[in-house]
């Protein structure tokens, strides 16, 4: 059998493989494909089983230190130019396969379970492998050419899902907007790709960097040029990654089916951003300050997902923010200099984040007996409470993932949060301090969901209060709701296909950590061994001691008021707090008023313009090419036009401006002779 | 005895046979029985159009040499030699893979006009003549004749355009008639002009005309007039205002020729008569040529959002696309050159997949207005999936050949050391920007279509069955070359990259001339003397 290593190429293929055949029959045999789902899931999981089995052992070749493979072919060329594809791996590549196999393949077990008597079954499962096939490819992607061929394809896998369920509105509009914010960074990051290969006629990510040192060294392109580009680059991964301000997407993107918002947060998606940051570090390195912007942002977005998390009442909503607000921390990890501390970061998040995701679209599906299938019911937790005597391995599960995911010693979330800790502390201590600050309101908002939910007395049966939440989401209510609001059923335990993939998960996320010791990190000596024994070498328990008690005092402090307040509710915040701070209280509750903003001036800004533009095509051009417009200027209709379409006007300077600027930038030469 | 069979094939009149077998072929159709609901024309309209498409797939691989740059294929006969007007066919890299498209596309098309009823035999003529003079507009290597053919190939258009089609048929053919006709004469003014220079018998020849020595000025009076003319039929804002109507009241298969085929005889034209034969003008105009792109893309993309009928919104995305062709026209790199040369592959598949499914859609909802749709998804998946799978081609998904020539532009234009760093920066950057549009405006448009609640209305009128094999078939089609084209460009750019390096290198040499004679400004002369060989 050859190394796994070299034949990595084959790990996103097979699960390609599968969707293209299921998708196929969907298109051509849809009924008998639809009557015998569980062979297109149970051959769909092999297919991914086979990659998740070829992944790990190139990671343990790797691991036992065999070569980093690279091999390429020539995709496209025209005169000089060449553009090459091909694949990659090296210990980070097989690091995050192994990841992403390991999610997907829970994930698809759990849907078996958790979709199973929805109608798109089978096309949920094809997108699933689709999905997955597309960050698998992503992660062995040699160069930044065609990690932008499947970031995009993660981008389009991800509409798929989060619009899956189309008859729902939230959904199709959701889906959209992930598309389209997307697309806003991505814009960015083409450019800056580009721009790139403009100044070093290379897309390899090494070859990059050293093209951009030796240039600015060599004054052949300016300063400004090259940190510019960076920070275009960086765009790309601001949106994927869910990063202020372009992280309005993905609380949206709830309106997909639970298992997806499992692997977005997760695994796939989400971590790409991260992923693309860590392989440009040897870019990135040069430029101390496009570090402190990336820190910077990252700081920025930890601390505004774990205060708009703190008054959340949507349960999903509540992990998802908290999803935003861990990205932050692993993007402050990398501003900070230290990719290796993201990316262990982005392994435990990964798995106590899909546990709890998991463990969330398992207390939905048992709410939806009781309440019926209306997410802004099923998902709020003024109409949970009291589910852990009901529902034992969720519950207990959930519990693991909060006090891993608060930084407790010595589960999981504890090593990587302090590493990052540590990190941001030399190199920027304010941000050290903001870090250190969410890490309480993490604790905080986490035991708060969970006190919510699982203790306390069931509050799902008062149906004056879902009246009224109904009434609060300004949803219509028809008939349709109304009939299934009758079936009355109990809440109860899901089925093993689904309580499965989440005791398991349980299990890394307890111990993972121990990967990465200070003292001792397995981790870092896969992925950057040089660094790792200096770091091993200069720990010592003095300076690690008086972090990590910092952190986990104000992580349990966090806890306690979260404990007083939700469970013995010995304080009340909403006296105590949300009353007296009301401008705060509606500040947070109203996320920053960031969706708000954006509605206002993006969405309606681009339509009112788009709307313009067109009646300036029908009117104007068409008038002025077709010489009737000389007639209707004439006319009162053309004055009372030119009256009151000053916006009109407005995009016509534009359009003149555009062309004027031929004039300025022109060619060499200014004029015609 | 294979050998003297391949010498044979490579001597059969390839270009000459695929021009006049379907419009010889169409004129047997008048003979058919008036009876019946038309099956046997239908039958043998497809037929033919399939012989037309293997002939040329059989011109491409037996007379084809991908590595010869030159004009190949060659047929010569002496027409009208008073005139100087001779019959003179040939293929090069630019035109061959757009004969392949037209009798790919034409083939379709006639597969997509199943369902015409209303005078179908007319109907099928015009299909098959207008096949034949579409690949005579690419295939002609006399600039005489390719006025006649583009003039010829226009009256079956306007016909198809003027019978069938929506309410306002009438007006939107006459627009379209006024339009190319109108600027046409632009060509035959620059035709005379050019077949006549400098001797007294004339020769309208491309091979005469690429070696005459034209002055500058003449070269730019022949350019500006070229452009307006060429510019109408590509459309470049803010000569397009024909196309939405025109677009707007076709029937399916007709609106797959306008888009798939009939747009890429601009960019043809600008790549054949501007670029190839007027270097010196291009020198002048290709920045120009690089604005009106960018505006195309946003000005198109930005009309397209605000459009609320279905038909004109996927029109207005077209003229969107089109813009990158200019960009690549205009940006003297044969990366970029190329990636114009695969945006009118692409777009031809691209777009005419899309009309297709926008004629198939209106005949189950009787209705353009995306007001009236809502939820169509829950009653036709398949068709859904169809839609969505070519909206992803159309607003350039990786993996699907819309992406590759948008990126071959991208990359073409701003590696190019002929434009200063300023200019380039802003204009890639404008032309970013419909990367954001574009999936603005389809993904509205798919999510008012087919996402949300079911309209009651359309529901209770409409019966929404789910697509049919034929129309599947016919997409499937499409999609096949596009995402083969995604996968690995060279499918196609292969075909085609000698002859664009030869014309690139031309339109280079033009420029470094200019520089030498001081018609460039002589302070940046060095930077762009040790410009990169492209």
């Amino acid at each position: 059998m050859p190394q796994a290593s070299e034949i990595a190429w084959l790990i996103p293929v097979f699960p390609l493989i599968g969707a293209v055949l299921s998708g196929l029959g969907l298109i051509s045999i849809n009924k008998k494909i639809n009557n015998s789902r569980e062979i297109v899931s149970v051959g769909l999981i092999s297919f991914v089983g086979v990659s998740a089995v070829i992944s790990y052992k190139a990671l343990f070749e790797q691991v036992n230190g065999y070569q980093s493979v690279e091999k390429l072919f020539v995709w496209a060329n025209a005169g000089d130019f060449t553009i090459p594809m091909g694949f990659v791996l090296d210990p980070l590549g097989s690091v995050m396969l192994a990841l992403v196999t390991t999610i997907t393949l829970l994930v698809m077990i759990y849907s078996h379970g958790y979709m199973a008597h929805d109608k798109g079954y089978v096309r949920f499962f094809t997108y699933l492998a689709l999905f997955s096939s597309s960050m698998m490819g992503l992660i062995v992607s040699p160069n930044l050419l065609e990690i932008y061929v499947f970031w995009e394809l993660v981008g389009m896998c991800s509409y798929l899902l989060v619009g899956f369920w189309y008859d729902r509105d939230g959904a199709a509009h959701a889906a959209q907007k992930a598309f389209v914010v997307n697309r806003v960074g991505d814009f960015g990051l083409l450019l800056g790709i580009l721009g790139l290969f403009w100044a070093t006629n290379s897309f390899d990510f090494n070859e990059i960097a050293k093209g951009i040192s030796q240039s600015v060294s060599d004054n052949t392109i300016p300063i400004w040029a090259a940190l510019l580009l960076c920070f275009l680059v960086f765009l790309g991964p601001m949106a994927k990654s869910a990063q202020f301000p372009l992280h309005v997407w993905l609380p949206d993107a709830m309106e997909g089916p639970t298992p997806i918002s499992a692997l977005i947060h997760a695994a796939t998606m989400v971590a790409a951003g991260i992923f693309l940051v860590a392989r440009l570090q040897p870019l990135y390195s040069i430029f101390p300050s496009i570090q402190f912007i990336i820190a910077l942002v990252g700081t920025i977005t930890c601390f505004l997902g774990a205060s708009i998390a703190l008054t959340q009442m949507d349960l999903k909503k509540g992990l998802a923010y908290s999803t935003v607000s861990q990205l932050g921390y692993m993007m402050l990890a990398m501003g900070c200099g230290a990719p290796v501390a993201g990316i262990f970061h982005l392994v435990t998040h990964a798995c106590f984040k899909a546990m709890l995701f998991l463990g969330s679209g398992s207390v939905i599906h048992a709410m939806e007996e009781v309440v019926g299938h209306q997410p802004v019911l099923a998902q709020d937790m003024r109409l949970m409470g009291g589910l852990r005597k009901k529902m034992p391995y969720t519950s207990a599960t959930f519990l693991i993932g909060c006090i891993a995911i608060s930084g407790i010693p010595p589960l999981a979330g504890f090593w990587s949060k302090d590493e990052i800790l540590g990190n941001a502390f030399i190199s920027f201590p304010a941000f050290w301090f903001v870090g250190l600050l969410t890490a309480g309101m993490t604790a905080f908002y986490m035991f708060r969901l969970y006190f919510l939910t699982f203790e306390g007395d069931f509050r799902g049966e008062n149906k004056e209060l879902q009246k009224e939440l109904l009434i609060a989401s300004k949803l219509n209510l028809d008939e349709e709701n109304e009939e299934e609001h009758e079936e009355h059923g109990s809440i109860h335990e899901s089925p093993w296909s689904m309580t499965f993939p989440l005791v398991f998960l349980a299990v890394p996320s307890i111990i993972i950590g121990f990967m990465g010791l200070p003292w001792d990190s397995k981790i870092a000596n896969l992925l950057d061994p040089e660094e790792a024994d200096i770091a091993a070498k200069a720990f010592e328990l003095k300076e690690f001691l008086p972090l990590a008690i910092a952190s986990v005092v104000i992580a349990s402090a966090g806890i306690i008021i979260a404990y007083q307040a939700y469970f013995v509710k010995k304080i009340n915040l909403s006296v105590l707090f949300a009353e007296k701070f009301p401008s705060i209280n509606r500040f947070l509750s109203n996320k920053w008023y960031l969706d708000d903003i954006n509605e206002k001036l993006f969405v309606k800004g681009s339509r009112k313009l788009a709307k313009e533009v067109l009646e300036v095509d029908s009117k104007v051009v068409d008038g002025v090419v077709n010489l009737t417009g000389l007639v209707t200027l004439g006319s009162g209709e053309g004055l009372k036009y030119f009256e009151t379409g000053r916006a009109q006007f407005y995009a016509l300077i534009v359009f003149g401006g555009v062309i004027l600027l031929v004039a300025i930038f022109g060619f060499q030469s200014p004029q015609v002779s | 005895m294979l050998g003297t069979l391949g010498a044979g094939l490579s001597n059969f009149p390839w270009l000459s046979a695929s021009i006049l077998f379907p419009i010889g072929s169409a004129f047997v159709i008048p003979f058919f029985p008036d009876k019946g609901d038309g099956k046997e024309v239908r039958w043998f309209a497809l037929s033919i159009a399939l012989i037309t498409f293997l002939i040329t797939v059989g011109s491409y691989i037996n007379g084809f040499d991908i590595n010869n740059e030159n004009v190949q294929l060659k047929e010569n006969i002496s027409w009208l030699p008073d005139l100087g007007l001779t019959w003179s066919v040939g293929a090069d890299g630019m035109s061959m893979p757009l004969i392949l498209l037209t009798s790919f596309i034409t083939a379709l098309a006639v597969l997509a006009a199943w369902p015409v009823k209303f005078k179908s035999k007319l109907f099928f003529f015009l299909i098959l003549v207008m096949d034949g003079g579409q690949i005579a507009v690419f295939a002609v290597q006399d600039m005489l004749l390719f006025f006649l053919t583009w003039e010829l190939e226009l009256i079956p258009v306007y016909l198809l355009l003027a019978i069938w089609g929506g309410k306002n048929r009438q007006y939107a053919a006459t627009k379209f008639i006024i339009y190319t006709a109108g600027s046409s004469i632009f060509i035959l003014l620059a035709a005379l002009a050019m077949g006549f220079y400098g001797t007294e018998i004339p020769n309208f020849e491309f091979s005469h005309l690429a070696a005459q020595d034209f002055s500058q000025k003449f070269q730019i009076l022949c350019y500006v007039g070229l452009l307006i003319a060429f510019g109408v039929k590509l459309p470049i804002v803010p000569l397009h205002t024909w196309l939405p109507d025109a677009h707007g009241e076709a029937t399916a298969p007709v609106h797959m020729l306008l888009a798939g085929i009939l747009l890429k005889m601009g960019g043809y034209a600008l790549l054949r008569f501007n670029a190839q034969l007027l270097p010196i003008a291009h020198a002048q105009f290709a920045p120009l040529l690089i604005v009106l792109g960018v505006v195309n893309i946003i000005y198109a993309a930005l009309t397209s959002f605000a459009q609320r009928n279905l038909k004109r919104k996927i029109a207005y995305s077209s003229i969107s696309h089109m813009g990158f062709v200019l960009i690549g026209i205009g940006s003297f790199s044969s990366l970029g050159t190329s990636g114009a040369m695969l945006q009118m592959v692409s777009h031809g598949l691209i777009g005419a997949s899309l009309f297709f499914l926008v004629g198939a859609t209106y005949d189950r909802t009787k209705t353009l207005k995306l007001d009236e749709m809502s939820g169509v998804g829950q009653k036709m998946r398949i068709m859904f999936a169809l839609w969505t799978a070519c909206s992803l081609a159309s607003l350039a998904l990786p993996g699907m050949s819309g992406f590759v020539s948008e990126l071959m532009v991208f990359t073409g234009f701003v590696t190019d050391e002929v434009y200063t760093l300023p200019f380039r920066v802003v204009m890639a950057s404008l032309a970013a920007i419909g990367v954001i549009l574009t999936p603005i405006y389809l993904l509205s448009m798919l999510r008012e279509i087919f996402f949300g609640k079911e309209n009651p209305k359309l529901i209770e009128e409409r019966k929404l069955i789910d697509a049919e094999p034929r129309e599947v078939y016919i997409i499937a089609c499409l999609l096949l070359p596009i995402i083969g084209i995604g996968l690995y460009p060279r499918l196609v750019t292969e075909s085609y990259i000698a002859s664009i390096n030869n014309l690139v290198d031309r339109d280079l040499t033009a420029v470094k001339n200019a520089v030498k004679t001081n018609i460039f400004s002589g302070a940046k002369t060095n930077e762009i003397l040790k410009a990169p060989t492209i």
